[in-house]
């Protein structure tokens, strides 16, 4: 019987690679296939979805495939060196430790922990496969022989639900006595440059509109930043006009895109960036910073800027969040990239690559 | 929403290509941010004054005595560790149990904590020390460091009638590009190059310079060599005319501005650089310049040096400048001739030329 079993440092619930990872085993397993999660760790509320990845050994069948979700260091990554399965690695990108350097070496030690257990695994991996062609250049620079680009298996529409009614009306009030809303999604972080934002905000302030608000939502992955951004934020007199979200339920998410005017993004180091993927689900307009692997993702559902510097930004995030012609290009840009990032389609391709290593036919 | 100043409305564009559309929107936004730079909205030098401010916040950025004291005492306040481990309990018998465990590891931890102490403290020392020997430092290079130059003493420059200027504007004649002239004055030297048909422009730290430029209709804004060049795109500048006051300036200075525009010069573009020879700058700098200013003059060869290890290759040096320093006879007097002569070698021998022309080409 075809096998293939996915491996994870962490199994985690409402996260982009533990519902990547999920959604995978339940494809593998409606085409037939024996398919597991063996994890260093998984969140209580799905423990029972995975099986510690020692135990592995008293699972292993002769045929079978492993992927690894690669994601941070783990001890995960030396257990599969030691293996001789056939290894296939999912990609999702590490971000580089000199981000972190300075802010949290904690953090720094570990991603660089991560790239290193990675660059060992690259070589021995029979398929990289990335989200992107950006995640796929660094595979093969780490010495991966073949590379596939197959999108995260993301459910867009397990985002169309109802925003949550309350946190809508408490935002839509607050819109409604302020300037334009400028929001970003994702992890308070060196590399995804919130601080930028804040600047381009002040900037905003004076030259356009000085009710224009900024919202960031996502948690704090190194204390000092985020600390250093609040202080940031007080010091540049702006404490009312920039808003934290962290810990919010899809649904409440829904509300914060449904109550802003942009999805400004000016992160340097992006292997995806999925947030951009949520904002044209909601019809956002997007200005982004071409880092990474951004302009591959936004595609021409974006306003893409050379510079991050905070009058470019400013300028860029105010046009956009004012302009209704431009609002109604990028938004309708954005349902058409949408399509590109068809999970029924990224499942396929999975299928497909793993199902060739594996000898499985599969059905389309 | 209280639009305080609206930008301009899109030029009417009608394209059907969104990419087309977008690119334009693009340039608009480029050109509002140039116009808000020029119009003194965007003063030189204040996105990076916010960077500074928020690095001030960072663990990295903590800057100045008071920050470093700060740091120290929190070493000093994190090298005492605690043995007297908390016993309280909401149990009766787990105030037992937590009292026994710590009498009984006692020596243990007693024994890990002194070394662990001992090791803190010999930390805290060094730090102390290095801390007491930067400050005797830092206030030895302060009594090192000359006074700034006062703005008055620096002449602003009207290059376009200088003897070099004619040369200049034909080596720059082949550039296919942008040209800026940095540190342009009046801009004299770029109304010069406009009219020889080379697409130049200038920027000059003066302001009342610039708007006697800005009034001739001179593409000319009001920025410093360096804060400009920073903006400027890689390799976005067909030729470069440097600042005056690159011969003098300081030279970590010097070797910062040179990178910049080695940089910003596409590969074929073409760099003009002139500067008082050292002998000159002695005979004939302003006194307070002289006397003041961080850096010196360099001959043309070690330019030659410098520039090369930028991958710009010199294609001509021409001297010039400065007219001789001594009284000739009267022709129409006996013996005038060879007397002229003899003073045309002393003064070659002893004064030389005053200035040079270096012209240079990125050729990597």
């Amino acid at each position: 019987m075809t096998a293939v079993h996915q491996f994870v440092p962490a199994l985690l619930p409402r996260d982009a690679t533990g519902d990547h990872t999920r959604a995978l085993r339940d494809a593998f397993v409606a085409a037939g296939w024996e398919s597991r999660i063996f994890a260093e760790a998984a969140h209580d509320e799905i423990c029972d979805e995975a099986i510690h990845y020692t135990d592995y050994p008293s699972y292993a069948g002769p045929d079978d495939v492993l992927l690894y979700q690669v994601g941070t260091a783990s001890p995960v990554s030396e257990f599969l060196l030691s293996r001789r399965e056939p290894l296939v690695l999912d990609y999702h990108n590490i971000t580089p430790g000199h981000f972190y350097a300075g802010w949290e070496d904690e953090t720094a030690a570990r991603v660089g922990r991560a790239r290193e257990q990675l660059a060992a695994l690259a070589p021995r991996a029979v398929l990289g496969i990335a989200d992107s062609a950006y995640n796929a250049a660094e595979l093969a620079e780490l010495g991966c022989r073949r590379t596939e680009v197959v999108p995260i298996v993301v459910d867009v529409d397990g985002w169309a639900e109802d925003p949550d009614p309350a946190a809508l009306a408490e935002l839509a009030a607050s819109r409604a006595a302020s300037g334009p809303v400028w929001l970003f999604v994702g992890r308070l972080s060196p590399n995804k440059a919130q601080h930028v934002l804040v600047e381009a905000l002040w900037l905003a302030r004076r030259w356009f509109d000085p009710d224009t608000r900024l919202h960031l939502v996502g948690p704090a992955v190194t204390g000092a930043y985020a600390q250093a951004l609040d202080g940031f934020v007080d010091e540049l007199g702006l404490a009312g006009a920039v808003r934290r979200g962290e810990h919010l339920s899809p649904a409440e998410l829904a509300a914060w895109f449904r109550a802003a005017d942009v999805f400004v993004c000016v992160s340097e180091h992006e292997g995806f960036c999925i947030p951009l993927v949520e904002a044209m689900r909601f019809d956002l307009p997007i200005v982004a910073l071409a880092a990474g692997a951004v302009p591959e993702t936004a595609g021409d559902a974006a306003v893409l800027l050379g510079s991050s510097r905070p009058a470019t930004v400013a300028t860029a995030a105010h046009r956009v969040a004012t302009d209704d012609r431009l609002r109604g290009v990028l938004a309708a840009a954005g349902r058409r990239r949408l399509a590109s990032f068809d999970p029924a389609r990224s499942r396929q391709r999975f299928l497909e690559v793993l199902g060739a290593l594996a000898g499985a036919p599969v059905a389309s | 929403m209280g639009i305080v100043t609206a930008m301009p409305e899109l030029s009417g564009a009608t394209s059907a290509d969104p990419s087309d559309y977008l690119q334009q929107v693009m340039a608009e936004i480029d050109a509002e941010v140039a116009r808000r730079r020029a119009s003194g909205d965007l003063p030189a030098g204040l996105e990076r004054e916010l960077d500074e401010l928020f690095l001030e916040f960072s663990p990295v950025g903590a800057q100045g005595q008071t920050r470093l004291r700060e740091s120290l005492s929190l070493v000093d306040g994190s090298a005492y560790v605690d043995i007297a481990v908390p016993v309280e309990s909401n149990k009766r018998a787990g105030r037992l149990v937590k009292r026994t465990v710590r009498s009984l590891t006692r020596f243990y931890v007693d024994f890990v904590v002194h070394q662990i102490v001992r090791f803190a403290w010999a930390v805290s020392r060094l730090a102390h020390q290095l801390v007491d020997r930067l400050e005797e430092l830092e206030s030895e290079v302060a009594a090192l460091r000359p006074p700034p130059v006062p703005a008055a003493a620096v002449p602003v420059a009207d290059d376009g009638g200088a003897w070099w200027a004619p040369t200049a504007v034909e080596a720059l004649g082949p550039a296919t590009g942008r040209v800026l002239h940095a540190e342009c004055g009046a801009g004299s030297l770029v109304a010069a190059m406009l009219a020889a048909g080379i697409d130049a422009y200038g920027v000059d730290p003066s302001e009342p310079a610039v708007e006697t430029a800005a009034a001739a209709g001179l593409d000319v804004r009001a920025e410093g060599a360096a804060d400009h060049l920073d903006v400027v795109p890689t390799e976005g500048l067909a030729g470069i005319v440097m600042p005056a006051s690159l011969q003098w300036c300081d030279p970590t200075e010097r070797a910062r501005l040179v990178a910049l525009a080695a940089s910003r010069l596409a590969v074929g573009g073409i760099l003009v650089l002139h500067s008082s020879t050292p002998a000159g700058w002695v005979r004939r700098a302003p006194t307070l310049l002289a006397d003041l200013a961080p850096g010196r003059p360099l001959h043309a060869e070690t330019w030659a040096h410098l520039l090369a290890e930028h991958g710009l290759a010199v294609t001509s040096t021409r001297t010039g400048g400065g007219s001789a320093g001594l009284d000739r006879m009267d022709g129409a007097l006996p013996g005038a001739a060879s007397v002229n002569a003899a003073i045309d070698l002393v003064e070659q021998a002893l004064l030389g030329p005053d200035e040079y022309l270096v012209v240079a080409t990125r050729e990597r």
